[in-house]
Protein backbone atom coordinates (compact mmCIF):
# COMPACT_ATOMS: atom_id res chain seq x y z
CA UNK A 1 0.00 0.00 0.00
CA UNK A 2 0.81 3.80 -0.34
CA UNK A 3 1.55 5.73 2.16
CA UNK A 4 -0.98 8.68 2.98
CA UNK A 5 1.64 11.13 2.71
CA UNK A 6 3.50 11.73 -0.76
CA UNK A 7 7.53 11.20 -0.63
CA UNK A 8 8.17 14.41 -3.21
CA UNK A 9 5.34 16.92 -4.15
CA UNK A 10 5.54 19.62 -6.70
CA UNK A 11 3.71 22.48 -7.58
CA UNK A 12 3.41 24.33 -10.85
CA UNK A 13 1.54 26.97 -12.61
CA UNK A 14 -0.31 25.66 -15.74
CA UNK A 15 2.34 26.45 -18.46
CA UNK A 16 3.43 24.08 -21.21
CA UNK A 17 6.95 25.81 -20.55
CA UNK A 18 7.15 23.88 -17.53
CA UNK A 19 6.34 19.97 -18.97
CA UNK A 20 9.63 19.55 -19.91
CA UNK A 21 11.15 20.45 -15.84
CA UNK A 22 8.51 18.10 -14.74
CA UNK A 23 9.00 15.52 -17.03
CA UNK A 24 12.60 15.87 -15.90
CA UNK A 25 11.97 15.46 -12.64
CA UNK A 26 9.49 12.40 -12.64
CA UNK A 27 12.04 10.38 -14.84
CA UNK A 28 14.66 11.36 -12.14
CA UNK A 29 12.89 9.82 -9.26
CA UNK A 30 11.13 7.07 -11.74
CA UNK A 31 15.09 5.99 -12.31
CA UNK A 32 15.79 6.60 -8.73
CA UNK A 33 13.34 3.93 -7.72
CA UNK A 34 14.59 1.37 -9.75
CA UNK A 35 12.53 1.52 -13.04
CA UNK A 36 14.88 0.81 -15.98
CA UNK A 37 15.32 3.79 -18.29
CA UNK A 38 13.17 3.14 -20.59
CA UNK A 39 9.95 2.52 -18.49
CA UNK A 40 11.26 5.63 -16.63
CA UNK A 41 11.23 7.97 -19.96
CA UNK A 42 7.54 6.30 -20.58
CA UNK A 43 6.13 7.33 -17.19
CA UNK A 44 7.61 10.63 -17.41
CA UNK A 45 5.37 10.79 -20.87
CA UNK A 46 2.65 9.78 -19.14
CA UNK A 47 2.73 12.73 -16.86
CA UNK A 48 3.43 15.19 -19.38
CA UNK A 49 0.45 14.10 -20.81
CA UNK A 50 -2.03 14.10 -18.17
CA UNK A 51 -0.44 17.61 -17.34
CA UNK A 52 -0.80 18.81 -20.79
CA UNK A 53 -4.79 17.51 -20.91
CA UNK A 54 -5.07 19.75 -17.62
CA UNK A 55 -3.79 22.58 -19.02
CA UNK A 56 -6.00 22.18 -22.70
CA UNK A 57 -8.78 20.76 -21.51
CA UNK A 58 -9.69 21.46 -17.92
CA UNK A 59 -8.10 25.18 -17.55
CA UNK A 60 -8.58 26.30 -21.59
CA UNK A 61 -4.89 27.05 -22.00
CA UNK A 62 -4.98 29.54 -18.85
CA UNK A 63 -1.54 29.93 -17.71
CA UNK A 64 -1.90 31.20 -13.69
CA UNK A 65 -3.73 28.37 -12.90
CA UNK A 66 -2.58 25.71 -10.24
CA UNK A 67 -1.73 22.20 -10.86
CA UNK A 68 0.16 19.72 -8.21
CA UNK A 69 1.90 16.53 -8.90
CA UNK A 70 2.69 13.97 -6.03
CA UNK A 71 4.71 11.44 -6.28
CA UNK A 72 4.13 7.99 -3.90
CA UNK A 73 6.77 5.65 -3.71
CA UNK A 74 6.87 1.95 -2.20
CA UNK A 75 8.65 -1.00 -2.88
CA UNK A 76 6.48 -2.55 -5.88
CA UNK A 77 5.87 0.40 -7.40
CA UNK A 78 5.39 4.15 -8.04
CA UNK A 79 1.75 5.65 -7.63
CA UNK A 80 1.55 9.05 -9.22
CA UNK A 81 -1.24 11.91 -8.27
CA UNK A 82 -2.24 15.29 -10.08
CA UNK A 83 -4.62 18.11 -8.77
CA UNK A 84 -5.92 20.51 -10.58
CA UNK A 85 -9.60 22.37 -10.97
CA UNK A 86 -11.40 23.63 -14.20
CA UNK A 87 -13.50 21.73 -16.25
CA UNK A 88 -13.63 18.15 -14.94
CA UNK A 89 -11.86 15.66 -17.70
CA UNK A 90 -14.10 14.02 -20.80
CA UNK A 91 -12.71 10.83 -20.89
CA UNK A 92 -13.80 8.49 -23.59
CA UNK A 93 -14.46 5.13 -22.21
CA UNK A 94 -12.89 2.92 -25.15
CA UNK A 95 -10.16 2.68 -27.14
CA UNK A 96 -9.29 4.69 -29.74
CA UNK A 97 -9.73 4.04 -33.39
CA UNK A 98 -6.70 5.42 -35.02
CA UNK A 99 -8.19 5.06 -38.79
CA UNK A 100 -11.44 6.92 -38.06
CA UNK A 101 -9.38 9.61 -36.11
CA UNK A 102 -7.49 10.01 -39.38
CA UNK A 103 -10.44 10.52 -41.39
CA UNK A 104 -12.22 12.67 -38.79
CA UNK A 105 -9.07 14.66 -38.41
CA UNK A 106 -9.42 14.46 -34.61
CA UNK A 107 -6.38 14.08 -32.09
CA UNK A 108 -8.36 14.13 -29.33
CA UNK A 109 -7.92 10.99 -27.39
CA UNK A 110 -4.35 10.40 -28.20
CA UNK A 111 -2.86 11.70 -25.20
CA UNK A 112 -5.14 9.79 -22.65
CA UNK A 113 -4.71 6.07 -24.63
CA UNK A 114 -0.99 6.59 -24.42
CA UNK A 115 -1.30 7.21 -20.50
CA UNK A 116 -3.47 4.25 -20.72
CA UNK A 117 -1.15 1.93 -22.19
CA UNK A 118 1.73 3.13 -20.24
CA UNK A 119 0.92 2.98 -16.42
CA UNK A 120 -0.81 -0.22 -15.07
CA UNK A 121 -3.70 1.87 -13.49
CA UNK A 122 -5.27 4.99 -14.20
CA UNK A 123 -8.15 6.68 -12.28
CA UNK A 124 -9.88 9.88 -12.61
CA UNK A 125 -11.99 11.51 -10.00
CA UNK A 126 -13.47 15.43 -9.46
CA UNK A 127 -15.06 16.13 -6.03
CA UNK A 128 -15.90 19.31 -5.09
CA UNK A 129 -14.25 21.18 -8.24
CA UNK A 130 -10.90 19.37 -7.67
CA UNK A 131 -9.74 16.94 -10.33
CA UNK A 132 -7.58 14.07 -9.84
CA UNK A 133 -5.95 11.73 -11.22
CA UNK A 134 -3.72 8.79 -10.27
CA UNK A 135 -1.14 6.74 -11.82
CA UNK A 136 0.10 3.91 -10.93
CA UNK A 137 3.29 1.61 -12.33
CA UNK A 138 4.10 -1.40 -10.68
CA UNK A 139 7.93 -2.69 -10.94
CA UNK A 140 8.12 -5.39 -12.89
CA UNK A 141 9.40 -8.67 -11.11
CA UNK A 142 12.89 -10.35 -12.37
CA UNK B 1 19.62 26.82 -25.82
CA UNK B 2 15.92 25.63 -27.24
CA UNK B 3 14.48 22.25 -26.29
CA UNK B 4 13.57 21.95 -29.73
CA UNK B 5 14.57 22.85 -33.36
CA UNK B 6 13.30 22.32 -36.69
CA UNK B 7 14.70 22.50 -39.82
CA UNK B 8 13.88 21.19 -43.28
CA UNK B 9 14.95 20.89 -47.41
CA UNK B 10 13.33 19.64 -50.66
CA UNK B 11 15.47 16.80 -52.08
CA UNK B 12 13.76 15.92 -55.58
CA UNK B 13 10.11 16.50 -55.00
CA UNK B 14 10.24 15.44 -51.35
CA UNK B 15 10.24 17.62 -47.94
CA UNK B 16 12.57 16.29 -45.70
CA UNK B 17 12.00 17.59 -41.99
CA UNK B 18 14.50 17.19 -39.21
CA UNK B 19 12.55 17.69 -35.65
CA UNK B 20 15.67 17.91 -33.57
CA UNK B 21 15.24 18.17 -29.34
CA UNK B 22 12.15 17.38 -27.10
CA UNK B 23 8.96 17.80 -28.83
CA UNK B 24 6.01 18.54 -26.77
CA UNK B 25 2.61 20.69 -26.12
CA UNK B 26 4.34 23.88 -25.79
CA UNK B 27 6.66 23.40 -29.10
CA UNK B 28 4.23 21.55 -31.33
CA UNK B 29 3.82 24.90 -33.20
CA UNK B 30 6.88 24.98 -34.67
CA UNK B 31 6.48 21.29 -35.96
CA UNK B 32 2.91 21.91 -37.70
CA UNK B 33 4.16 24.92 -39.24
CA UNK B 34 7.13 23.37 -40.86
CA UNK B 35 4.00 20.93 -42.66
CA UNK B 36 2.27 23.36 -42.83
CA UNK B 37 4.36 25.20 -45.39
CA UNK B 38 5.46 22.38 -47.20
CA UNK B 39 1.82 21.26 -48.15
CA UNK B 40 0.93 25.11 -48.59
CA UNK B 41 3.72 24.73 -51.65
CA UNK B 42 2.23 21.37 -52.63
CA UNK B 43 4.91 19.15 -51.45
CA UNK B 44 2.43 16.40 -50.96
CA UNK B 45 5.47 14.06 -50.23
CA UNK B 46 6.61 14.44 -46.55
CA UNK B 47 9.75 12.33 -44.96
CA UNK B 48 10.01 13.22 -41.34
CA UNK B 49 13.73 12.02 -40.37
CA UNK B 50 13.55 11.56 -36.80
CA UNK B 51 17.30 10.80 -36.10
CA UNK B 52 17.60 14.01 -33.72
CA UNK B 53 14.51 13.32 -32.32
CA UNK B 54 14.25 12.31 -28.87
CA UNK B 55 11.33 12.60 -27.49
CA UNK B 56 7.84 12.71 -28.81
CA UNK B 57 3.97 13.56 -27.24
CA UNK B 58 0.22 12.90 -28.48
CA UNK B 59 1.09 16.56 -29.55
CA UNK B 60 3.24 16.34 -31.96
CA UNK B 61 2.15 12.59 -33.01
CA UNK B 62 -1.19 14.43 -33.32
CA UNK B 63 0.07 16.94 -35.90
CA UNK B 64 1.39 14.02 -38.11
CA UNK B 65 -2.41 12.03 -37.52
CA UNK B 66 -3.96 15.43 -38.82
CA UNK B 67 -2.42 15.95 -42.28
CA UNK B 68 -1.61 12.64 -43.60
CA UNK B 69 -4.94 11.80 -44.98
CA UNK B 70 -4.62 14.92 -46.88
CA UNK B 71 -1.14 14.49 -48.50
CA UNK B 72 -2.28 11.24 -49.33
CA UNK B 73 -5.73 12.06 -50.89
CA UNK B 74 -3.44 14.62 -52.91
CA UNK B 75 -0.99 11.20 -53.73
CA UNK B 76 1.67 12.04 -51.66
CA UNK B 77 2.27 10.43 -47.87
CA UNK B 78 4.21 11.08 -44.86
CA UNK B 79 6.73 9.27 -44.11
CA UNK B 80 9.11 8.69 -41.18
CA UNK B 81 12.08 7.43 -40.84
CA UNK B 82 15.62 7.03 -38.46
CA UNK B 83 14.18 7.18 -34.88
CA UNK B 84 15.70 6.02 -32.42
CA UNK B 85 14.64 3.52 -30.18
CA UNK B 86 12.83 5.07 -27.23
CA UNK B 87 10.95 7.33 -29.79
CA UNK B 88 9.52 4.42 -31.89
CA UNK B 89 8.24 2.99 -28.99
CA UNK B 90 6.04 5.35 -28.53
CA UNK B 91 4.74 5.86 -31.63
CA UNK B 92 3.82 1.95 -32.01
CA UNK B 93 2.25 1.91 -28.26
CA UNK B 94 -0.70 4.02 -29.87
CA UNK B 95 -0.25 1.46 -33.31
CA UNK B 96 0.65 4.37 -35.56
CA UNK B 97 3.49 2.05 -36.72
CA UNK B 98 0.40 -0.08 -38.36
CA UNK B 99 -1.01 3.16 -40.24
CA UNK B 100 2.68 5.09 -41.46
CA UNK B 101 5.75 3.99 -42.87
CA UNK B 102 8.38 4.11 -40.82
CA UNK B 103 11.62 3.48 -42.84
CA UNK B 104 15.19 2.15 -41.36
CA UNK B 105 16.88 5.63 -43.20
CA UNK B 106 16.38 8.59 -45.40
CA UNK B 107 18.03 6.73 -48.54
CA UNK B 108 15.59 4.31 -47.95
CA UNK B 109 12.19 6.14 -47.33
CA UNK B 110 13.60 7.95 -50.81
CA UNK B 111 13.95 5.45 -52.72
CA UNK B 112 10.39 4.46 -51.13
CA UNK B 113 8.61 7.78 -52.44
CA UNK B 114 10.57 6.69 -56.12
CA UNK B 115 8.74 3.40 -56.19
CA UNK B 116 5.21 5.01 -55.49
CA UNK B 117 5.60 7.20 -58.39
CA UNK B 118 7.06 4.60 -60.54
CA UNK B 119 10.10 6.57 -60.61
CA UNK B 120 12.38 3.39 -59.68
Amino acid sequence: MFSEKPEFSIAIPSQTQLLKMVVEITRHIATLYNFRPADAQKISLAVDEAITNAIKHSYDNREDQDISVEYFLEAEGLKIRLTYSGTPPDLIDHEINLCSMIKNKSKGGLGVELIRRIMDSVAYKTVDGINTCEMIKWQKRA
Amino acid sequence: MRNFQVRSKVVNDVAVIYPKGHLDAHNVGRFEKEIVKHIGDHNFKILINGRDLNYITSAGMGVIMGYVDEVREKGGDIKLCSLNERVYEIFDLVGFTEIYDFVSDEQAAMAKFSHVLGKA
